[in-house]
């Protein structure tokens, strides 16, 4: 068949502004940016990733691979859809490969907040040096806040903080953060790639936790000192919680998959920004995450889980 | 009178360009992947090859820029200049209520698409945008909504209405409107061509069976009842979509699989049909193949398909008191001789004599009974986008 280039066919002049986000870089590939990396794919979105090994490299494809069978199993794609996902991400060690991206978002893990700081502002360097001056820089961070990233570019109203729900795969809200440098250019091109993802933006002022993580560490801190208490068993705790307030998951259930050091990280972040004693991490979070009980992604958290990701059911509990 | 036909997908543009005096073809493609990496489009001019057209289409604006490009270029084009373009047919998926024939577009016509978008969310918005880009591109052209709810207007209350709560049809429009109307209406009408008897004096059953499949109950030149319901997902048993079910089993699974709206949307979408039941294909060719190798869920998966069919032919017949005529249309309507032979084997008593010799015919017009059956089977392949420019010319002519 006869190829052509499309260009040439158009009507004369005609304003026709480039693609916006048709590909997109992620920076550090762990279970939030694998996420992140399914979500953007499933819209059609080129997506790149960056991680520190080749071994990494190939944990990430395994674990988007994983989320996407776990969706197939509860209906949610279809294998020629996953075909499709896996086939528009590309992971790789060299950053060099972000070129060409119009919005890359930092997504790394650090165990220690100062490091954290240094480490994602040492990334948020290394990005500008590969992609074009207007591309948007991002944290996916909640409690880190994006003008203390930027301050340090060369382009510092080019960055913005966005943070998606990874916990519910069906959310549907972004919070999207103004730093005190961010353009509104940047701003409003942010707008459009959430608009693309079919999200809708809660527009958030700087301040660490935004609301979902703000709003969710004293929430599963109360949890754990009700149990202390011995006010009721954990599940029983959940189970008010979820036929209460509608919520899919109860509070002990939503920290083990989101993963007990996170939530703990989240909580001493805010309690080195606010002092407030209310985001101090509970005893009991810091004893399971000293054992080496994540959550789900170890097999045990509060609850303990089969290998399929399934909650055990206990032999017998205060419910009885 | 030269006439585009325009149906939009949410990332794909079809196009034919029909001369409608003569009915013929000019040229016709598809534009793929707007607004994505890779977009390309496929053009053919009548009597000439393929041709690919390889570069960024950012929106559906764009795409239908580089159509009237191409159609008008020197190098490949088929017009002369743009202006020879009289009038602009759009498919439009969802009409509602509001709708029961083809109409001129007017802001007063776009104002109910965008109205009906919330029973059709995934494709009465892509239509909007091609009408909205054609009214950029060519303001001065006329442009006509064809939709494919339309024809079953006509459906009394009596079968189109679920029998929920009646508020829910009051607050939300939740009835039967029944989708494949251009292809139902164009098969029906030409089979009587074909036939040499008036449209308005048979009673017919239309079998659409694609993909996505669809039966239409035709009485007297009106469709009086459709498989189709709110959405494409009730009646026949589809390539991925479940069709008639309980329900009650769809609260059941959803309580136990503990999924959402969304989820149970897509699993039904999706996840049910032929794919479903075979874990096979939604290809009824390679169902089929793996049926005649022995797969015993392929077989399964078959036969629950043509009893479906069979059914609904049933019940037509007994709604309209009777049946003259049946037709096949659609591509496994159309090819699939396996299917036809199955849902017509047992129908003597109906009035069907099938001939089976008549049978092994694939894509062309052709009886499949004898000079003497009571009802008449045809197959009959279907040309919506012929109907989409016809109706397109009459009501340019008419306004």
């Amino acid at each position: 068949m006869k190829v052509l280039p499309i260009e040439k066919f158009g009507l004369g002049e005609m304003d026709r502004p480039k693609v916006l986000f048709s590909k997109v870089g992620i920076v550090g590939c762990g279970s939030v940016g694998q996420s992140l990396s399914r979500m953007f794919s499933r819209q059609g979105i080129e997506v790149v990733f960056i991680e520190l090994t080749d071994e990494k490299v190939k944990e990430a494809y395994a674990g988007i691979e994983k989320e996407l069978d776990d969706m197939i199993n509860r209906w949610g794609v279809t294998e020629s859809e996953k075909r499709a996902v896996m086939k528009r991400i590309y992971g790789s060690t060299d950053c060099k490969n972000l070129a060409g991206c119009d919005l890359v978002i930092e997504a790394v893990l650090s165990r220690v907040r100062e490091d954290s700081v240094e480490l994602r502002k040492k990334i948020f360097k290394n990005i500008e040096k590969h992609v074009a001056k207007d591309a948007i820089i991002a944290t996916n961070s909640t409690t880190i806040v994006i003008t203390g990233l930027s301050n340090e570019l060369e382009y510092k109203d080019r960055c913005v903080s966005l943070h998606f729900s990874t916990t519910a795969p069906e959310s549907r809200t972004v919070e999207v953060v103004r730093g005190l440098h961010t353009s509104d250019e940047a701003y409003e091109k942010v707008i459009k790639f959430t608009k693309i993802l079919a999200s809708t933006v809660i527009p958030v002022e700087e301040s660490p936790g935004l609301i979902s993580v703000r709003l969710f560490v004293p929430l599963i801190n109360e949890a754990c000192e009700i149990y202390m208490e011995k006010v009721s068993a954990l599940e029983n705790i959940d189970e008010v919680m979820k036929s209460s307030f509608g919520l899919a998951l109860g509070p002990f259930e939503m920290a083990d998959k989101i993963g007990l050091d996170k939530v703990v990280r989240w909580m001493d972040n805010l309690y080195s920004e606010f002092g407030d004693m209310k985001y101090k991490a509970s005893p009991i979070l810091k004893r399971l995450v000293r054992a080496n009980k994540l959550g789900r992604k170890t097999n045990e958290g509060f609850y303990k889980y089969d290998e399929k990701g399934q909650k055990m059911k206990k032999k017998s509990s205060r419910k009885e | 009178m030269k006439i585009l036909v325009l149906n939009c997908g949410s990332s794909s543009i079809k196009y034919q360009l029909f001369n409608i005096e003569t009915e013929t073809v000019l040229a016709k493609g598809i534009v793929e992947k707007v607004g994505m990496k890779g977009s390309f489009m496929k053009y053919q001019k009548l009597g000439e090859d393929s041709v690919m057209l390889e570069g960024e289409i950012i929106d559906h604006k764009v795409g239908i820029e580089y159509i009237l490009g191409v159609l008008t270029s020197k190098e490949i084009g088929c017009l002369s200049s743009i202006e020879e373009i009289e009038a602009v047919g759009h498919r439009v998926a969802h009409g509602g209520e509001k709708f029961d024939k083809s109409e001129l577009i007017t802001d007063a016509v776009i104002a109910e698409i965008e109205e009906a978008s919330e029973l059709a969310p995934l494709h009465n918005p892509a239509n909007l945008k091609g009408i909205y880009a054609m009214e950029l591109l060519l303001p001065k052209v006329k442009q006509v909504a064809v939709f494919d709810t339309a024809f079953h207007q006509t459906m009394p209350a009596k079968a189109f209405m679920y029998a929920l709560p009646y508020s829910l049809y009051k607050k939300y429009g939740i009835r039967r409107y029944g989708f494949h109307g251009t292809s139902h209406k164009f098969v029906a009408k030409r089979a009587c061509d074909i036939l040499g008897v008036n449209f308005e004096s048979l009673k017919i059953i239309t079998l659409h069976l694609g993909n996505g499949a669809s039966a239409a109950a035709i009485k007297y030149g009106k469709s009086v009842d459709t498989s189709m319901g709110l959405t494409p997902v009730e009646g026949l048993i589809m390539g991925t979509r479940v069709g008639d079910v309980d329900a009650g089993a769809l609260t059941f699974i959803m309580e136990k699989e503990e999924i959402s709206a969304a989820t149970l949307n897509t699993l039904i979408n999706k996840h049910s049909g032929m794919i479903g039941i075979t874990s096979v294909s939604s290809d009824m060719r390679e169902v089929e193949e793996a049926a005649a190798a022995g797969n015993e869920r392929a077989k399964l998966g078959l036969d629950m398909f043509h009893y479906r069919i069979k059914k609904y032919i049933g019940e037509y017949a007994a709604a309209m008191g009777g049946v003259d005529l049946i037709i096949f249309t659609g591509g496994i309507g159309e090819n699939g001789t396996e299917t036809r032979a199955e849902i017509l084997t047992d129908f003597e008593f109906l009035g069907v004599d099938f001939d089976k010799s008549k049978n092994n015919v694939r894509g062309k017009e052709a009886c499949l009974t004898t000079e003497t059956s009571k009802v008449k089977v045809m197959v009959v392949p279907t040309n919506e986008e012929l109907v989409i420019a016809r109706d397109t010319q009459r009501v340019v002519e008419t306004a």
